[in-house]
């Protein structure tokens, strides 16, 4: 009966998780029984020898790689109980509403055009008067900020200066200069980083134009979406060789960028120009001392396989 | 009412100063950042939970940016466990993928009851369970499927220097032994093989794998027991 109950737990014992006086009463035992021994011996070396082989770590390529994926699908995911959400946070709601003015105003609008509704059922209809109460605003324009509001005293004429915004289609081809002005204002300024990414991705078709050029260098250094960062990085890759203002940005991303995916393209993109003086050195301190064990190893592979020149 | 409100701004007051601080560090280089944390030692699991907290907060309330952070202190075991379990880098993907958007989505729902480390963690072992249902459905040509990702092994081997290059007989003999035991993994049923892997390969505590699991301690002790045992007959003659 005791044996068996030590063979049932002798596998817990090897792992560590016996209860205390569990492990007491299995180790009195197994001194005294010379089976129970030669079987604990037995499963401490099949535990050894299982233990030989390891889980081993994801390569950071595949890290970086599934980090990126993720982010993408994240910018199209919903957040799921929009309802539930909305019910028990109240202050998310109001904090929605500060980020998004064309919300706001309208819910101001809304409130006012409340107001005077119920003003008119209770003071009835003034006979005369011409009833002038904002017309609604037009389908295809949103309202962007209000100008003014001011209402006439006395009365419960309400004006209200508001700005409207009407969205508009531009065609062309890349060449088009209206394009690409519009382009390099979406590279820079808008909010959806998918719109950011569809606006690199189509400027990597003209980095010889010098402002591109710059709105590429822009994306990769300040863009907060890695996706972007990278497209960034590519269509700037050409240019490593001749224009030192992009090698030094590419260097800068090597050097500080968060994720491991652009660090490795902009390592790859300074392979041809390695023997520059800069390069070199970028080089010599990540083969040193850099936290990831991959670029570590290529800044070491790269620098041995340069001349030695000094 | 209103205090609940206020509580709230000041949470997401902090929360925008936390990720403000953390994008300086960024600009002024993250190595430096890094290089900080170990030195910290203890200290650092415990403002980690801190840290988790506000993130989960804000991410409950839609912070995209928020959600990623916390991912980034998660992700690594979590690959780890699918690109063992599934054994190809592709399928690992695959759960990474689904586990965190589903994470994302219902993350409204985490109601504090359990820790985030729990909670991420049943996500993740029921993809791999589903995972590896299918798989035994299937009945794939499974023992040998760690060959999959060779190219893994290359990269590691550059990591590792010349350690494993200088002694190739016993590099080899690693390579025999994992094929082998990995056979041997593939016999055990997805819960065995679920409870053992969270226990040998990543080093959980039983407790925790039987939360996780959504059993109960004694429960993961019997299942550890089994496929013990399991594996032991099947490899009865590597010693």
């Amino acid at each position: 009966m005791k044996c068996e109950w030590v063979r049932e737990n002798i596998t817990l014992h090897v792992y560590g998780e016996l209860a205390d006086d569990a492990r007491h009463e299995l180790e009195q035992h197994v001194a005294r029984c010379a089976d129970c021994a030669a079987e604990l011996k037995a499963e401490q070396e099949f535990h050894a020898l299982l233990s030989q082989d390891r889980a081993t770590e994801p390569a950071p390529n595949l890290l970086a790689a599934s980090r990126m994926r993720l982010q993408e699908a994240l910018e199209t995911a919903e957040q799921g109980g929009f309802w539930h959400r909305l019910a028990f946070d109240p202050a998310n709601w109001l904090r929605q509403a500060r980020f998004s003015p064309a919300l706001a105003s309208a819910i101001l609008i809304a409130g006012f055009a409340g107001g005077v509704g119920t003003s008119y059922k209770v003071f009835g209809h003034p006979p005369g008067k011409t009833d002038t109460v904002a017309a609604p605003p037009s389908v295809e324009s949103s309202i962007t900020g209000i100008q003014s509001i001011t209402q006439q005293a006395g009365t419960n004429q309400i004006d209200i200066k508001y700005n409207t915004v009407s969205t508009q289609e531009a065609q062309g081809s890349m060449n088009d200069q209206r394009i690409q002005q519009l382009l390099l204002f979406a590279a820079r300024s808008n909010y959806n980083s998918g719109v950011r990414m569809d606006s690199v991705d189509l400027l990597t078709q003209k980095p010889d134009v010098s402002q591109v050029r710059d709105a590429l260098i822009y994306a990769l250094r300040y863009d907060t979406n890695p996706g972007v960062r990278l497209k960034a990085l590519d269509g700037l890759g050409g240019f490593v060789k001749n224009d030192v203002r992009v090698r030094d940005v590419v260097l800068e991303a090597l050097v500080n960028d968060a994720n491991p995916g652009v660090r490795t393209e902009a390592l790859r993109l300074i392979e041809p120009v390695k023997a520059d003086g800069s390069v070199r050195g970028v080089l010599m301190t990540l083969a040193a001392k850099d936290q990831s064990q991959y670029i570590k190893s290529q800044a070491r592979t790269m620098l041995a396989q340069l001349p030695e020149i000094d | 009412m209103p205090a609940d409100v206020l509580a709230m701004t000041v949470a997401v007051g902090e929360g925008a100063l936390s990720r403000a601080k953390y994008r300086a560090e960024k600009v002024s280089g993250n190595g430096a950042r890094e290089k900080q944390d170990p030195a910290r030692g203890r200290m650092a699991g415990q403002e980690r939970r801190i840290d988790d907290t506000i993130l989960i907060r804000e991410a409950q309330r839609g912070d995209r940016a928020a959600f990623e952070e916390l991912v980034r202190h998660y992700d690594q075991p979590v690959l780890r466990l699918a690109l063992h379990l599934t054994g190809t880098e592709h399928d690992a993907q695959d759960v990474y993928q689904d586990a965190f958007l589903k994470a994302y989505k219902n993350i409204g729902s985490f109601r504090f009851e359990c820790s985030f480390y729990t909670w991420i963690y049943r996500i993740v072992t029921n993809l791999c369970l589903d995972h590896l249902r299918k798989k035994t459905v299937r009945k794939e040509d499974a023992p040998v499927a760690k060959d999959g990702n060779g190219g893994e092994y290359d990269l590691l081997d550059q990591v590792a220097d010349g350690r494993a290059g200088a002694n190739p007989e016993r590099d080899l003999m690693r390579r025999q032994l994992g094929a082998r035991i990995s056979g041997a993994l593939e016999k055990l049923t997805p819960r065995e093989r679920m409870v053992f892997e969270l226990r040998h390969y990543h080093g959980l505590k039983l407790r925790t794998v039987g939360e996780i699991l959504h059993t109960t301690e004694e429960t993961a002790k019997n299942t550890l027991f089994r496929a013990t045992q399991k594996l032991r007959g099947q490899l009865a003659d590597m010693r």
